[in-house]
C-alpha cells in the first residue's frame, strides 16, 4: 500500500491543540486510506479522503462538520469526532499534490472482526450472537432514523461483529444526511440498494435505509441473499447489466409467498433453505413485507421499530435442544421439532412477565423492557439472566443482574431474598417479586392421566 | 451452539495475465520489474478474494514470446498461487496468447455460471504476429466479451493502438474520459497499475462497490463499472524511480 500520510510521523492539524502520530495504516478503500493513530495517548483512527474523492462529493465537509455538531445517534457507530485539515508546517509531510482533509474517529476494537468474515462462514458465532447483532444493527438505526438522518449506504462491508458477544460496529459514517436534504454523492451499495435507487426513480434516504437493513438483516440471519434465487441461477455471467435486472428490473423474493419465480436450489442456495425456518413467523413476516409489498412501495417497508421488537422476540422464545444443543426459537403453545436433528422440543419452562414471556433457557435475559411499557426494546441493561447449575446443567436457575433484592416465592408459600449477583433455582419457585414487577414461573403442563 | 454450518453460494472469478516475454523486456529490468510487481501484488489480491465470499477468485497467466504458452495453466486459487519468475527471449506472438485465452473461456472448460472475467494484458512492443486473428477468434467467445479487458504499456515503445484494440473503444460518458491502456513508465507505474488491477478491479467485478452519482448505474456504464486510477502518492523515498522505460 503507498500509504498517503507518513507511518510513524507527528503531524499537526489545523484546530486540534497537540500533534497526532500517525501509527500505522489500516487499509484503504475507494474513498480514502485509515490510519491508527496517537492523541496525547489516546487511540483514535484517521481517515484521510483521495482528492478525487472530495472533487466528486462537493457536499463531504459541509455533511461531516454537520454529522460532528450532531454527535453519534448511539455508541455502536464509529461516528466522526473532528475534521483535520494539515496544518502549514504539515502539509508537505502529506504525499498529495492537492489539498485534501480527513477525520477522527473511534478507533475498532480488535475483538470486532467485518462482517463479511461471518457472510463468507469463516466465524465462530452463535445463532444468539447473530439476533443479538441483528438486534444491535436495528436499534443502531432506529436512533439514527428518530434523530431524523439517514445512513444511505448500508452494506455489509460497513459493519463490524463481536462474535463473542453479537456486539456491533457501524463505520463509514460519512453519508450520513438529514433525511431528504439532497446533497451528497453516494447512492448505495448494489445488492443492497432499494430498487427505486438502483433505477434512478429515487435518491437514497431513511426508505431506501430500511430496504438496504432488511437485506442486511437476512444476510446475517441466512448467510444468503434475498434476492438470489432460480433467476440468478439462470444469469450466466452476473454484470453489472444482469445485477441491475436482478436487484432493479424485476426482483423477487426468494421466499415470497405469492411469486414463486425465484425460489432458491436445493444445491446452490442450500443456505437459505436451511437456514430460513430456523426464525419464528412474525420475524419471517417483517423481511415478507419489506420485499414483497415493499419492494415497490417504500412506505410498507417494515421499520426499524418493528424489527427491533421482533428480533427482541425471538431472542426471548430462545430454547436449547435436549438432544443435539442446538438453539431453536419456539412458538408458544405448539409443539416443535428441533430444525437440527429433529427431535421433538419439550416444553419448555417460561418466566411471564408484565410485558412477554421468556423461556427459560441458559443466557436468556430479562430487561426493563419486559416490564415496563414505556422502555423502548434494549438489550444493554438485563435485569436477570438464565443460569445452568454448575453441576447439573439441566437444573435451571435465575440470576439477579439488578442492584437491589428480590423475594422469591416457592410452591409451599415459602419466601427467600434473592440478593444482586446470587441466583435461584426455578425449579421449586411458583414467582419472583422484583422492584421492576413480578416474574411468573410456568411450568409446562404435564398430560395428566385420564380421570 | 455454533450458526448452522451453511455458506453463501459463490462464483468463480476467472483473472487471467497475459504477459510479454519478448527479448526486448529483458532491457533495463522490465522482465524483473514485471515479475517483482506481481508477486508484490498478491498478499493484496488474496485480501480481496477473502473479503468477497460471493466470489472465488482463480488465476492463470499466459506468457508470450516466439510462442504463447501457459506459465500458469490451472486456475489457481489466489491464496495458493506462487509466482515464478518469467524469463524473457524471443519476438511477440501476442495474437498466439489471444488464441491461447480463447480457447480457454470456451464453455467447457469455463463453468456455466460465473462472475466476468478480468484479462490483464502487458506488452512493451508490437505483435510480431497475426494479432487481428487472435482477436477476432477471442472476441467470438462470450465470455470474452464480457471480461473487463485491461491494458498496460511498458515504456513508451508498446504499440498503444493494438493494446487499445484489445480493451475495446468505449465512448466517453458523462464525466469520465474513455479507457485508455495503462502507460507505466517505470517500475513504481507498473506495480501501481497490476495492484489496482488485482485488487480494486478484482473487487469491482466480485461484489460490487459503493456508487456515488457520476458512475452512471445506467447498462451504457458497461458491464463492470471501473473504480478510480490509484492516486498519484508522492513517493519519497522513490521520486525518479530506479527504471525509467
Ligand atoms: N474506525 C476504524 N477503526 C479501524 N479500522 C477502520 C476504521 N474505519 C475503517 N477502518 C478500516 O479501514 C479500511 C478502509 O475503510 P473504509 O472507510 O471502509 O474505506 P472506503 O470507504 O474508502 O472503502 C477498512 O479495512 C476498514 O476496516
Ligand atoms: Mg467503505
Amino acid at each position: 500500500m503507498n500509504w498517503i500520510l507518513p507511518e510513524g510521523a507527528s503531524l499537526g492539524f489545523e484546530g486540534l491543540a497537540a500533534p497526532l502520530q500517525i501509527i500505522r495504516g489500516l487499509g484503504g478503500g475507494t474513498q480514502g486510506q485509515v490510519y491508527e493513530v496517537d492523541l496525547q495517548g489516546e487511540r483514535l483512527a484517521l481517515k484521510w479522503y483521495l482528492p478525487a474523492c472530495i472533487a466528486r462529493d462537493g457536499g463531504l465537509e459541509r455533511r461531516l462538520e454537520a454529522s460532528i455538531r450532531a454527535t453519534a445517534p448511539n455508541e455502536d457507530f464509529l461516528w466522526p469526532i473532528a475534521l483535520l485539515r494539515a496544518s502549514p508546517a504539515s502539509r508537505p509531510l502529506i504525499r498529495l499534490r492537492q489539498e485534501s482533509f480527513g477525520y477522527l474517529m473511534p478507533l475498532r476494537p480488535p475483538a470486532y472482526v467485518g462482517a463479511c468474515e461471518h457472510a463468507a462462514g469463516r466465524l465462530a458465532i452463535g445463532l444468539r450472537q447473530v439476533l443479538r447483532a441483528c438486534f444491535g444493527l436495528a436499534d443502531a438505526f432506529h436512533a439514527l432514523h428518530l434523530a431524523g438522518l439517514c445512513y444511505k449506504d448500508v452494506s455489509l462491508g460497513n459493519l463490524f461483529l463481536e462474535p463473542g458477544s453479537g456486539g456491533i460496529l457501524i463505520c463509514d459514517n460519512d453519508n450520513v444526511a438529514v433525511d431528504g436534504a439532497d446533497h451528497g454523492a453516494v447512492l448505495g451499495t448494489p445488492g443492497f440498494m432499494a430498487p427505486e435507487v438502483l433505477l434512478g426513480q429515487a435518491r437514497p434516504g431513511a426508505d431506501s435505509d430500511l430496504f438496504s437493513l432488511a437485506v442486511l438483516l437476512f444476510r446475517l440471519l441466512t448467510r444468503h441473499d434475498p434476492l438470489k434465487g432460480q433467476m440468478e441461477l439462470a444469469i450466466r455471467c452476473l454484470d453489472e447489466p444482469a445485477r441491475r435486472r436482478l436487484c432493479g428490473e424485476d426482483p423477487v423474493f426468494i421466499f415470497d409467498p405469492l411469486d414463486d419465480r425465484n425460489r432458491p436450489d436445493p444445491i446452490e442456495h442450500a443456505a437459505a433453505l436451511i437456514t430460513w425456518p430456523i426464525y419464528p413467523r412474525p420475524l419471517q413476516a417483517l423481511f415478507e413485507q419489506t420485499f414483497c409489498r415493499g419492494m415497490k412501495q417504500p412506505s410498507r417497508r417494515a421499520l426499524t421499530g418493528q424489527w427491533k421488537q421482533e428480533l427482541a422476540r425471538t431472542l426471548d422464545r430462545r430454547a436449547l435442544c435436549p438432544a443435539c444443543g442446538q438453539e431453536n426459537f419456539q412458538a408458544s403453545g405448539a409443539p416443535a421439532l428441533c430444525w437440527s436433528c429433529g427431535a421433538p422440543l419439550p416444553e419448555p419452562i417460561t418466566l411471564l412477565l408484565a410485558r412477554g414471556a421468556v423461556l427459560a433457557a441458559p443466557d436468556n435475559e430479562l430487561h426493563p423492557h419486559h416490564f415496563d411499557a414505556l422502555a423502548g426494546e434494549d438489550l444493554r441493561r438485563p435485569l436477570a439472566r438464565v443460569v445452568a447449575h454448575p453441576q447439573d446443567h439441566r437444573r435451571l436457575g435465575l440470576r439477579n443482574l439488578s442492584s437491589a433484592a428480590w423475594s422469591a416465592e416457592t410452591h409451599d408459600g415459602r419466601v427467600q431474598p434473592v440478593q444482586p449477583g446470587e441466583s435461584c433455582s426455578l425449579a421449586a419457585l411458583a414467582r419472583i417479586q422484583s422492584p421492576s414487577g413480578p416474574i411468573a414461573v410456568q411450568r409446562p403442563t404435564r398430560p395428566s392421566p385420564a380421570a | 451452539m455454533p450458526f448452522p454450518d451453511v455458506k453463501l453460494a459463490n462464483r468463480p472469478l476467472h483473472f487471467l495475465y497475459l504477459c510479454d516475454c519478448s527479448g526486448s523486456m529483458a532491457a533495463s529490468g522490465k522482465m524483473q520489474a514485471l515479475n517483482q510487481a506481481i508477486r508484490q501484488s498478491l498478499p493484496g489480491m488474496a485480501a480481496v478474494a477473502r473479503d468477497n465470499p460471493e466470489a472465488r477468485v482463480l488465476v492463470r497467466a499466459v506468457r508470450f514470446a516466439d510462442h504463447a504458452a501457459w506459465h500458469i495453466e490451472t486456475p489457481t486459487p489466489v491464496d495458493q498461487l506462487e509466482w515464478r519468475d518469467l524469463q524473457a527471449g524471443g519476438i511477440t506472438a501476442m495474437g498466439e496468447a489471444l488464441k491461447l485465452v480463447a480457447a480457454a473461456l470456451q464453455t467447457p472448460p469455463m463453468e456455466v455460471r460465473a462472475l466476468p472475467p478480468v484479462l490483464v494484458l502487458i506488452s512493451d512492443g508490437q505483435p510480431t504476429d497475426d494479432f487481428a486473428a487472435g482477436l477476432e477468434a477471442l472476441l467470438r467467445v462470450p465470455w470474452a466479451q464480457k471480461a473487463v479487458r485491461l491494458a498496460i504499456a511498458l515504456g513508451h515503445d508498446a504499440d498503444l493502438e493494438v493494446l487499445q484494440r484489445f480493451i475495446g473503444s468505449e465512448p466517453a460518458t458523462a464525466g469520465r474520459s474513455p479507457r485508455r491502456p495503462l502507460q507505466a513508465s517505470n517500475a513504481t507505474s507498473l506495480a501501481q497499475y497490476i495492484q489496482w488491477a488485482s485488487t480494486a478491479v478484482v473487487g469491482a467485478a466480485s461484489m460490487p462497490a459503493s456508487r456515488v452519482s457520476e458512475t452512471p448505474l445506467e447498462p451504457a456504464a458497461g458491464n463492470i463499472p471501473l473504480p478510480d486510477l490509484p492516486p498519484t502518492v508522492l513517493d519519497p523515498t522513490d521520486d525518479v524511480g530506479p527504471l525509467v522505460w
